[in-house]
């Protein structure tokens, strides 16, 4: 749902400078340019903000905030003085009103985002709707931790990811940085002396630009302790020293919402590959299992009607990688998708120990397999 | 109730370049530098001699304290802060017309005079600020009647001059 914000400014100046500060934002802005129209806009409207001036023509500010306080229809509105009007008295004499809070003129749009976040929970709205991210676009990840070792370990196993990876050692580092920049995730370190991860876990929550960026502790797997606190307080995940690089990569990518089916599924001309990874741990191969329907489907949909799934990568045949097949057929037989396997020695003898595995034909490449779908009758070109 | 201050041309120099350097500063990213010492005098001036044609906001404050300032701008300085802050290109600001200059040339002021006031209000000196006006001309002069002390102050910003006019009713 879109907020909608009411400006009371006499000023169009101000009410433009409003509108361009909540622009980023999912938010509709509608304007009043004195208190008599700012009543009337507020009792249609039924704004979720107010930002009211004080110095207006026909009805001042005060005076429209003393009415809206006694309507009780309009009186939960939160209302906000942005005003030139700064001195102490006025101040608390307005307080007394009720308000939310103050920005005395001149300010800083960046101030007025902070004190409206503060009421609202402002979202930034994307600037390309639409297109998913995927795993090939580039990302900032940003590393708080006081060991370079874990740094490099993580900039290491991620090498071959687009990520821009940045490490620094403490969290006003970090503070500084995100303000400069808003990474698109960020590692803390709970090991950090004083709970330093937790208090700038409580800064990155309320930041404006920060309030929804993934936050993952990292944490020694014995410090339980601190792992349930991080769940408690609402981190996104934890990851558990040491590292497991790849379990890190697939957490990250999830979190970012990032597209990674391409890992996996290609089209490559008149047939969709699927190609399963030598790391077939149960979170990848649920990652691939989701992509399985609409994939597929979206091959079809392309006029492709041929899938090659390959396996030359996997070292060794084990349940969760059948349960995976099995499913991938059964995807290709309801969608009329004709279907070929490429493998290895070993796979095609461990396929022999297993019951239901037994009839399976592996192609020894690519090629041989869409030469074969290019020959067979649909569906059949996997069984022998 | 706060203590009363004695208003001095110290204090007045001061809450001055506060308000303006502030304003500038937050709204135009822009820091202006005084020019010249203030010059104090209740007899009619015209703080600006180039001929260039001006837009000039005045905002005045009303209460325990009776003034007026009067902040000076070149058009083109006015047209500049304007492009600033609505984040217009020269065209837009063509097409969008005086109305949009005299606006945000009177929010300037009214925030500069506002910035001023506060000070006076925290010093024992409650009042209220007025509504902004424009004045646009090329060669006007300002006669204050009366017992008015005036100040005029001169700033420097973005090689333009920026100059503040105030006329204060002293004290009954």
């Amino acid at each position: 749902m879109r907020y909608k914000v009411l400006t009371v400014d006499d000023s169009k100046t101000v009410r433009i400078i409003v509108r361009k500060a909540f622009k980023p934002y999912d938010c509709d802005i509608i304007e009043a340019g004195n208190g008599v129209e700012g009543l009337a806009v507020a009792a249609k409207e039924m704004p979720a903000l107010i930002l009211l001036d004080v110095t207006m023509p026909v009805m001042d500010g005060v005076e429209m905030l003393t009415k809206l306080k006694a309507d009780p229809a309009l009186k939960g509105i939160p209302v906000i003085m942005l005003t030139a009007e700064g001195g102490r008295e006025h101040v608390l004499k307005i307080a007394k009103i009720g308000v939310r809070d103050y920005l005395v003129k001149p300010f800083k749009e960046e101030v007025l985002i902070e004190k409206c976040g503060r009421v609202l929970d402002l979202k930034p709205i994307a600037d390309a709707p639409a297109k998913a991210r995927s795993i090939f676009d580039p990302a900032d990840l940003l590393i708080i931790e006081d060991k370079p070792a874990i740094i490099q370990q993580i900039q290491e196993g991620l090498r071959h990811t687009p990520w821009k990876i940045r490490g620094v050692s403490t969290t006003a580092e970090a503070v500084a940085q995100c303000a400069s920049a808003t990474p698109d995730l960020i590692l803390v370190s709970l090991s950090l002396p004083e709970e330093a991860a937790f208090t700038f876990f409580r800064h990155i929550r309320t930041g404006i630009k920060t309030k929804y960026t993934p936050v993952f502790g990292l944490v020694v797997k014995t410090e339980i302790a601190q792992q349930q606190q991080a769940q408690t307080v609402g981190f996104s995940a934890v990851i558990t020293k040491p590292i497991d690089t790849a379990e890190l990569e697939t957490k990250v990518a999830k979190a970012m919402n990032l597209d990674t089916s391409l890992r996996y599924f290609a089209l490559d001309g008149e047939a969709m590959v699927l190609t399963m990874p030598e790391n077939c741990a149960p979170a990848v191969l649920a990652e691939v299992g989701a992509y399985l329907k609409p994939k597929f489907a979206e091959a079809v949909d392309a006029g492709v009607n041929k899938v090659v799934i390959d396996l030359h990568h996997v070292k060794a045949l084990h349940m969760g990688i059948i349960k995976l097949l099995f499913q991938a057929m059964q995807t290709c037989r309801e969608l009329a998708i004709s279907y070929a396997l490429v493998g290895h020695a070993q796979l095609v003898s461990e396929c022999k120990g297993f019951e239901d595995t037994r009839g399976w034909t592996f192609h020894d490449s690519l090629e041989d397999a869409k030469a074969s779908l290019a020959r067979a009758t649909p569906q059949l070109a996997g069984v022998s | 109730m706060p203590s009363t201050v004695e208003i001095t041309e110290s204090l007045i120099r001061d809450y001055i370049n506060r308000a303006v350097t502030d304003v500038f500063k937050t709204m135009l990213g822009r820091v202006p530098t005084f020019s010249t010492p203030g010059e104090t005098t209740s007899k009619a001036a015209s703080p600006h001699t180039s001929g260039r044609p001006l837009v000039v906001g005045t905002v005045g404050f009303v209460g325990d304290i009776n003034g007026l300032i009067y902040l000076h701008l070149d058009l083109a300085f006015a047209e500049l802060c304007t492009r600033h802050l609505l984040g217009m290109n020269e065209a837009e600001l063509i097409e969008a017309g005086d109305e949009v200059i005299n606006d945000a040339v009177g929010e300037l002021t009214n925030m500069t005079v506002g910035s001023f006031k506060n000070g006076l209000c925290d010093a024992g000196y409650p009042c209220k600020l007025t509504i902004p006006t424009i004045t646009r001309g090329t060669n006007f002069s300002i006669e204050p009647v009366g017992n008015i002390v005036r100040h005029i102050y001169q700033f420097d910003c973005a090689e333009h001059r920026v100059v503040a006019d105030i006329l204060l009713q002293p004290e009954e």
